[in-house]
């Protein structure tokens, strides 16, 4: 039989996370939480699981798809306008927070060179964590999510400093000024090209040989991902993460027209990635040591979750954001980061510090990463709950929230899918009825010759009939010739609870249509009949 | 991570010479994986996660897609059309290979890998070309399930051939009992899925979540890889299930195909004089007698010369699933590298001669070599009579219109039931097809004083329109780029997108009076096209 070791790997992952994503569910908690459940039970709790090289690839991608989506997401301009907010308050954080979990290790009892571990596995927050949970409500896009984005790229850049310096520190040889200003320089250099090459591409390259492979979504996505992927190797060579990377590939992307219809195609794929990713984290965490070292881990924790926030609410109160922007953007940086295990490992395997070490930062960073999911997902409540108490005060920040542009959504409009000449004609009937039309197409040429606001994607898609406003709608219209996707579309319209006409364009299907619940049907071929039979009759060949 | 952009740079190379010579992806793919794998850049144990995982995502998607109710009115069609393919296929692969010299096991492998055609290909071909739901095009579409169904039962055979008997009759069991469990979990379990949640997430969660467990079982019963992917996909593809999983599904499934069929292609020895031979007998095979086996059967079950002889040329290449078969068997030693290379040869060229074999010119060009072809059935004598060109279910309610006011009519339709169930009711029928001048002259287009085509494919009515008759020509027409056409050859075109459009607008302002109208649902029955209820009797397979 071929080695299906993969499988069973994968195998075992996926069925441990749906089991626990189920009974998550059950008691209302996120999916990430129950990932790493998973994750805990297949390996330091049973030993199922142990991840294999090809696991570890999996989830690297999950980290490299996520970030490209988020890429994807906010163009440049939505992070230029965050750029010296993010910086000052990333970098302030980091030194803040190296400050005082240092302090407070040593406090606690561990010697220096631990201490200088601890310290640094707090001072870093999760990227994948957090936005994984604003894009799962949405908030992305506003103002603290993209705060909260730039502040997790700063310290990617401050990440890549610390494990320059710390792939030194196991061999000292290394540790020479010369060699780590050669590699920093690498690092910095990379950096600026690569930004520079993403900038010029989406100017200037992208758009044409996008616009030339628009017909096939198939091959738009797989070229997406092989621009992703290039942006990956280059950010390793450079001696980057492949966060970096794949994120500026995916900003490179986010000014294309296609971008939208992209980001939902990549977030089934991420989605599927990124679950391995949760799952291998937690199966090869370290928790041996942590129970002699509870109150360690709680102090430390507690630092984590309170502390952040703390000083990152003190800094961004300071740079003059509101009260809630100031607080939602802190609350994103309760727990530390992946990278947190990777430093304790390095120094493990360098000798610097003990496994009981490991066990501390993986207790913590369980424990933060679980709390701080619940913290963002209820983010709005808790700063309700705080504000209410009157703690806010203290920061002394603006307490009128920033001007938002309104978002004006559809409401009672008529959503018409599948821009053919059927599709073309009832958009141009209906706007000149004086309704509000939303056209849907997965072909961007088509839309570009209709006078209405458009969205463009495969109907099939949720995502797409969202964006359109489904749920606001007062009519569906497809004029698709694609009996599945007709068929979906009268399902779909019938859970949501809105009206739909959906194109019969084969007679056969009728009956069909209608047990699935179409209002109404258009007949083309009846239609037309009925028009060549009023032909017969103004020529005189029937009478009437 | 390199190992992964080289995948997706491999794939983007194969997408753009897909866009720019309009070719399968399939091909491609194994062409520029061929090409890396020489060079050697492709580490060895990544291929083979690759090809598993690819594996079990195509086979898994195969499954789900297993709907019969796209096939509609030709299922019987389908069920003759697809056994005397597979049979004579599989016949004449098994004794090819024979006689090239491959032991009995490797020659049964290659028949079984010769009788599949490409889904993927297809799929995209129709797609094209618009043609998806045309008689013809869901005939294919039931062939090619029925296909997948055959070569699935067969495969859990073949591997245990080896083993005697008792083996494979342990095979047959085993593939049973997962059948069984397919349709159960279609049956009861995988309703609860839908009734549990809608979003996203979940669903592609559950989705695979059932794949991996259909996986563990088939590696439980020692049955192939495939058939626990397939079996799986199986069991979601009931209605609204595999609709709502398609959407998440197919972005996965593209990730892994892609690096699928380029990781095959990085495994393939390159083909020596030999191998080249072999493929291009074996070629030859699915080429030549793929569209003569289909065009003869699809015309005993009812399908004239032209659509029978698309489908025949639609469905002659060799698949996916013959590699994934062909690939099963050289995992487990069955089958030598060089007879792997061979079937990934054959299936190289033939889905990329596809497009140019399935092309109006070459259909046209061997009409005229076909036997019966031009023969036409039933002549017609009138003066100033109305011919109806094709009377399916778009033409049906103007021929009763016209027979009530007593009209002289001529109907020229291409499907046998019909015709025969019109000249029950004592209608002057044509059979044939209508770009035939034979069949024009038959119905007498010259002499009448109105013509009407309902035909699918305006352009279909060139010959028609170039006999310049006397009587105006109506011809029915969905696209507004048809309408020049047809005008300038002289016809007047019926606009049904138009048509339909303005009725919709009838419907639309008498649900909705005025922008604050009842929501129709709010106890709004919609005016139903009732004439359309009275529809012909169902046509043979339903």
């Amino acid at each position: 039989m071929p080695d299906t070791a993969i499988l069973l790997a994968l195998g075992k992952i996926v069925l441990a996370a749906v089991a626990t994503a189920l009974v998550a569910r059950l008691l209302r908690a996120p999916a990430i939480v129950a990932f790493i459940i998973a994750g805990l039970l297949l390996g330091p709790a049973t030993g199922l699981l142990e991840a294999s090289a090809s696991v570890h690839v999996i989830a690297e991608t999950g980290i490299v798809l996520l970030l490209f989506l988020v890429g994807l997401e906010l163009s440049l301009d939505k992070i230029r306008d965050v750029g010296r907010v993010a910086l000052i308050a990333g970098l302030g954080q980091v030194g803040f927070t190296a400050a005082g979990g240092f302090a407070l290790s040593f406090l606690l009892g561990f010697s220096a060179i631990e201490s200088i571990f601890i310290a640094t596995a707090l001072t870093f927050s999760s990227t994948v964590v957090v936005v994984k949970v604003l894009r799962q409500k949405s908030e992305l896009d506003t103002l603290y999510g993209r705060i909260a984005v730039g502040i997790f790229l700063v310290q990617d850049l401050v990440v890549i400093v610390v494990l320059t310096v710390l792939s030194g520190l196991g061999r000292p040889e290394d540790l020479s000024v010369p060699g780590l200003a050669r590699s920093l320089g690498l690092a910095f250099g990379g950096m600026a090209s690569l930004l520079a090459v993403a900038l010029l591409s989406s100017r200037h390259l992208l758009p044409r040989v996008f616009a030339w492979m628009s017909v096939s979504a198939e091959g738009t996505f797989i070229w997406s991902l092989g621009w992703c992927f290039l942006f990956v190797v280059a950010a390793q060579y450079a001696g980057l993460s492949v966060e970096i990377g794949a994120f500026l590939a995916g900003i490179s992307l986010a000014q294309l027209p296609q971008s939208t219809d992209l980001r939902r195609r990549v977030d089934p794929l991420m989605t599927f990635f990124v679950m391995v990713f949760f799952v291998a984290l937690a199966v090869e965490m370290e928790l041996g040591a942590a129970t002699t070292q509870w109150k360690a881990v709680t102090v430390l924790s507690l630092f984590v979750l309170v502390g952040n926030p703390l000083i990152f609410m003190w800094i961004i109160a300071r740079m003059g954001y509101s009260e809630r922007t100031a607080f939602l953007t802190s609350v994103t940086v309760a727990q530390i980061s992946e990278f947190s295990f990777v430093f304790a490992a390095v120094g493990l395997s360098a000798g610097l510090i003990g496994p009981a070490i490991l066990s501390v930062i993986g207790a913590v960073g369980l424990i933060t990463i679980t709390l701080s999911v619940y913290m963002i997902l209820h983010n709005h409540w808790l700063h309700d709950f705080v504000k209410g108490r009157g703690w806010l005060r203290i920061f002394n920040a603006r307490t009128e929230p920033e001007a938002t542009a309104a978002d004006v959504a559809p409401r009672d409009h008529v959503i018409v899918v599948g821009m053919n000449a059927l599709g073309r004609r009832i958009v141009r009937d209906l706007l000149a009825e004086g309704e509000a039309v939303v056209a849907v197409d997965s072909d961007a040429r088509k839309l570009a010759q209709v006078p209405c606001r458009t969205v463009l994607g495969s109907a099939d898609l949720p995502s797409v009939l969202e964006e359109a406003g489904l749920e606001r709608a007062r009519l569906l219209v497809s004029a698709l010739q694609i009996e599945d996707a007709n068929t979906l579309l009268a399902y779909r319209c019938r859970q949501a609870g809105v009206a739909s006409s959906i194109h019969a364009f084969d007679p056969a299907a009728i009956d069909e249509l209608r047990e699935i619940g179409a209002d109404h049907l258009i007949v083309s071929k009846g239609a037309g009949t009925r028009r060549m039979a009023t032909l017969f009759r103004d020529m005189g060949v029937v009478g009437g | 991570m390199i190992e992964i952009a080289l995948f997706m740079a491999g794939g983007s190379a194969a997408y753009a010479f897909v866009r720019w010579l309009n070719l399968p992806a399939t091909p491609l793919l194994l062409i520029i994986g061929f090409a890396v794998g020489r060079i050697g850049l492709l580490p060895r144990d990544l291929l083979q996660d690759a090809l598993v995982l690819g594996l079990t995502f195509l086979m898994f998607v195969l499954g789900i897609e297993l709907s019969p109710r796209q096939v509609r009115a030709q299922k019987r069609a389908a069920v003759r059309v697809g056994l005397a393919q597979f049979i004579t296929l599989g016949l004449l692969g098994l004794l090819s290979a024979l006689a090239l010299g491959f032991d009995l096991v490797a020659a049964l492998y290659l028949g079984l890998a010769l009788t599949a055609s490409s889904t993927l290909v297809i799929v995209r071909l129709l797609q094209q070309r618009k043609q998806f739901f045309e008689p013809y095009g869901r005939l294919v579409i039931g062939v090619l399930l029925l296909q997948n169904v055959l070569i699935i039962l067969l495969t859990p055979v073949l591997t245990r051939l080896p083993g005697g008997w008792t083996a494979v009759a342990g095979g047959v069991l085993g593939t049973a009992t997962l059948v069984v469990l397919a349709f159960v979990a279609q049956r009861w379990l995988t309703p609860a899925i839908v009734k549990l949640q809608h979003e996203e997430e979940v669903l592609l969660l559950g989705a695979l979540a059932v794949l991996f467990v259909f996986i563990g079982i088939a590696d439980q019963l020692a049955l192939p890889l495939a058939a626990g992917a397939f079996l799986a996909g199986f069991s979601l593809s009931s209605f609204p299930l595999n609709a709502l999983v398609r959407g998440p599904l197919t972005p996965v499934v593209s990730f892994f195909t892609t690096i699928f069929f380029f990781a095959l292609g990085g495994i393939l020895s390159t083909p020596g004089p030999q191998v080249l031979l072999h493929a291009v007998v074996l070629t030859l095979v699915v080429v030549v007698a793929t569209p003569i086996v289909v065009t003869v059967v699809a015309e005993r079950a009812g399908f004239v010369a032209r659509p029978a002889l698309e489908a025949g040329l639609t469905l002659s290449q060799t698949s996916e699933l013959s590699l994934v078969v062909g690939l099963h068997a050289l995992l487990l030693g069955q089958l030598a590298a060089d007879a792997f290379s061979t079937l990934a040869l054959v299936t190289v060229a033939t889905m990329v001669l596809t497009p140019f074999l399935a092309r109006e010119q070459l259909v046209r060009r061997l009409l005229q070599m076909h036997p019966t072809a031009g023969r036409v059935a039933g002549e017609a004598h009138h003066d100033q009579h109305i011919v109806l060109i094709g009377c399916g279910s778009g033409g049906m309610p103007l021929l009763e219109t016209l027979l009530a006011e007593g009209a002289s009519v001529v109907v020229i339709d291409d499907d046998p039931e019909i015709v025969a169930r019109l000249r029950d009711g004592d209608v002057d029928c044509v059979h044939g097809d209508s770009s035939d001048p034979g069949v024009l002259q038959k119905a007498g287009v010259q002499r009448a004083r109105l013509i009407s085509s309902t035909i699918r494919r305006p352009r279909d009515n060139q010959h028609l329109l170039d006999l310049k008759p006397q009587a105006p020509v109506l011809v029915r027409v969905f696209d507004e780029d048809d309408v020049a056409w047809v005008e300038q050859c002289g016809g007047i075109p019926i606009l049904y997108s138009e048509a339909a459009a303005g009725e919709f607008i009838d419907w639309f302002r008498s649900a909705y009076a005025g922008p604050a109208g009842p929501n129709p649902r709010g106890g709004f029955t919609g005016p139903f096209p009732t004439d359309l209820d009275r529809r012909p009797q169902p046509l043979p397979g339903e």
